[in-house]
């Protein structure tokens, strides 16, 4: 029971992060049309600048504000730099057919990942290093009694939550993002209405750059900081998007946590090398079962 | 019919210079670059067979290293454990990886774009983790060895003293031409050009009579084939195991194919030997400023990381694009 409990909690704790990194990239694929696979690779080169504050003797906070900041900023780079220009080109022969107009952006984004990985190596070295937390991370004790999450884990799901929030209500309660969400559902209608499609996208990269650099804020203290320790969790943020169904929001933060638990019951249950088995066994599952996803909606196929 | 007879000639032609040369080139070369062109000609294969899947069908696939660990695992089992020849253990891997290729299509064939790219990727990094997950047979995170063995006595009575870089060369060379030859004729068959059709409209070529499924799969196994060979092949190099075939193995091939061009056979020689020689062409130029070590350790990866993106951004043909922008085949 004990230790039911405590999968359940740390599953908890693990599945918010993974929310996290699954909103990020459903932020980006309703707003762009691209899934961004270099995403975790933003959020490690962000945590190696908090990580870089935090060894010259600034607080955490500011550490973790300025983490957040650039996280945004990269994510606008890159579609500044990279996405807008080949969004641009469709009158090239090579991105006439949708096959490679959706691969196109794929790649770019896997020479995104690739040089933020070498840039970190470059500048950071290659030893690992390790990452704080700002409040415990022993067993929470409670009237003498130690209870099976953190102050840590409960420091995540709080902070994963509020985002949450904060996200929903500027989806549904600001014009701005109104003006997203008509973007993401319909360019040619609400570039009419008025809408800078542009500026659009551009927002859904930062948002879903601020995303993720704080799932990777999140998620580092529990491994070592080093240019290729989040990989995972992209795979594990893809997989989590694709249960929910990729164009959905709500669907991906539930895809988050059912993920964190099934990884945390694998963990405990099992043994950590089937993760990786496992998480392909969900994906091909959703993928051959319910394509669209739990929340997404049936895409139209016309043959 | 008389076209394509025409076309298979050419296409043996152009094959045939392509052993005489890389023959000549393993006479010529010192050991450390008989090494290298043998990996440039086994990434060949593995970038043929992104040429077949990606830029000929339209089909991306970040997981193609697995399908190299598929048919290297296959091999070294055959090898160490059936006692078979390294011959018969290069068929047998080319069969699995084919077998391999039919499952991962069938549940391909259902997806696209971002979604294939994605489960292409977890692939990559489950099928290697089984090696460790299932240590007593796979070897663990060690792996197997097996290797190239000795050249065989009539080659070394004939050519002199042959070394073990230059029998890695020239063992591989006749799997580098038997793919170039099959790739280039599949391409300009009418095989080929059904595959070109699904890539550029899926439901006109439907409408042609083209069944979208089958051919998805098809595919697949074919691109599958040519992975597990050249896996098995650089296998043979000494071990195989997880950290024989990272995902950046995967994500070394995808390079190589954009920047020589992906849908070029003679980008994929480009690619393949561009991917194998960035690295020591910016090691003999960086020597010369004597960069710190994790400077030299990355610097590679960083500017193949950069050409990708300009080429994509810029030149999505890629080199091969560029040198002759009427090609016949694509």
């Amino acid at each position: 029971m004990e230790i039911f409990l405590s999968a359940i909690f740390s599953g908890t704790s693990r599945g918010a992060i993974y929310a996290l990194a699954a909103l990020g990239l459903v932020l980006v694929w309703r707003g762009a049309g691209v899934v961004n696979f270099a995403q975790m690779g933003q959020a490690m080169f962000t945590t190696y600048i908090a990580s870089t504050l935090i060894g010259h003797h600034y607080s955490y906070w500011l550490a973790f504000i300025v983490a957040l900041i650039s996280g945004g900023i990269l994510g606008a780079f890159v579609d500044l730099t990279v996405m807008r220009p080949l969004s641009r080109k469709r009158s090239s022969n090579f991105l006439d057919s949708p096959a490679m107009h959706s691969t196109i952006p794929v790649i770019a984004s896997l020479g995104i990942l690739g040089i933020l990985q070498s840039g970190a190596g470059i500048f950071w070295a290659a030893e690992e290093r390790g990452f704080p937390t700002p409040v415990n991370s022993l067993g929470l004790v409670i009237g003498g009694k130690t209870m099976p999450f953190t102050a840590f884990d409960l420091f995540v799901i709080g902070t994963v939550f509020i985002t949450l929030v904060i996200t929903t209500y500027f989806f549904k309660g600001t014009g701005m993002g109104l003006a997203m969400r008509a973007s993401a559902l319909n360019s040619e209608v609400a570039r009419l209405s008025g809408i800078k499609i542009g500026s659009m996208r551009t927002l859904s990269w930062t948002i879903s750059g601020v995303a993720s650099s704080l799932a990777g804020l999140l998620v580092t203290p529990s491994a070592n900081l080093s240019p290729s320790t989040l990989d995972l969790i992209l795979i594990i943020g893809f997989t989590a998007a694709v249960v929910g169904g990729l164009d959905s929001l709500l669907g991906s933060v539930i895809g988050g946590f059912a993920l964190g638990l099934l990884i945390s019951f694998v963990n405990v249950y099992d043994t950590p090398e089937d993760i990786f088995l496992a998480i392909l066994v969900v994906l091909l599952a959703v993928l051959l079962i319910r394509p669209q996803g739990l929340l997404g909606s049936k895409e139209v196929r016309r043959v | 019919m008389s076209r394509t007879r025409s076309y298979g000639r050419k296409n043996l032609i152009i094959s045939i210079l392509f052993a005489v040369l890389i023959f000549i080139l393993s006479i010529k070369l010192d050991p450390y670059n008989l090494g290298q062109v043998a990996v440039a000609l086994m990434l060949f294969i593995g970038v043929l067979s992104i040429v077949l899947l990606t830029g000929a069908s339209g089909q991306i696939s970040l997981g193609q290293g697995a399908l190299m660990a598929v048919g290297g695992f296959a091999a070294a089992l055959a090898i160490l454990n059936l006692g078979l020849s390294m011959w018969v253990a290069i068929i047998l891997a080319v069969i699995a990886a084919l077998l391999a290729g039919l499952l991962l299509g069938i549940t391909a064939a259902r997806l696209s774009g971002p979604y294939l790219a994605g489960t292409t990727l977890v692939i990559a990094l489950a099928i290697p983790s089984l090696a460790t997950r299932f240590e007593s047979v796979f070897g663990g995170d060690v792996g197997l060895n097996i290797n190239f063995g000795n050249p065989p006595a009539w080659l070394s009575s004939l050519m002199g003293s042959v070394g073990y870089e230059q029998w890695q060369l020239l063992a591989t060379l006749p799997f580098a031409v038997l793919a170039l030859f099959f790739t280039s004729n599949i391409l300009s068959s009418r095989t080929g050009r059904s595959w070109r059709a699904l890539r550029d409209n899926e439901i006109a070529s439907s409408l042609n009579g083209i069944n979208i499924s089958q051919t998805k799969i098809f595919v697949f196994v074919i691109s599958s084939g040519f992975a597990g060979l050249a896996g098995v092949l650089y296998g043979l190099r000494g071990i195989v195991g997880p950290s024989v075939y990272p995902i950046s193995l995967s994500l070394m091939l995808l390079t190589g194919a954009v920047l020589g061009g992906i849908r070029s056979i003679l980008g994929a020689l480009i690619g393949s030997i561009l991917v194998v020689f960035l690295p020591d062409v910016i090691d003999s130029i960086m020597k010369h400023f004597s960069p710190s070590e994790q400077v030299a350790n990355y610097l590679p990866a960083m500017i193949s990381s950069l050409l990708l993106i300009l080429t994509v951004v810029l030149n999505p043909g890629g080199i091969a694009h560029g040198l002759h922008r009427t090609r016949r085949h694509l």
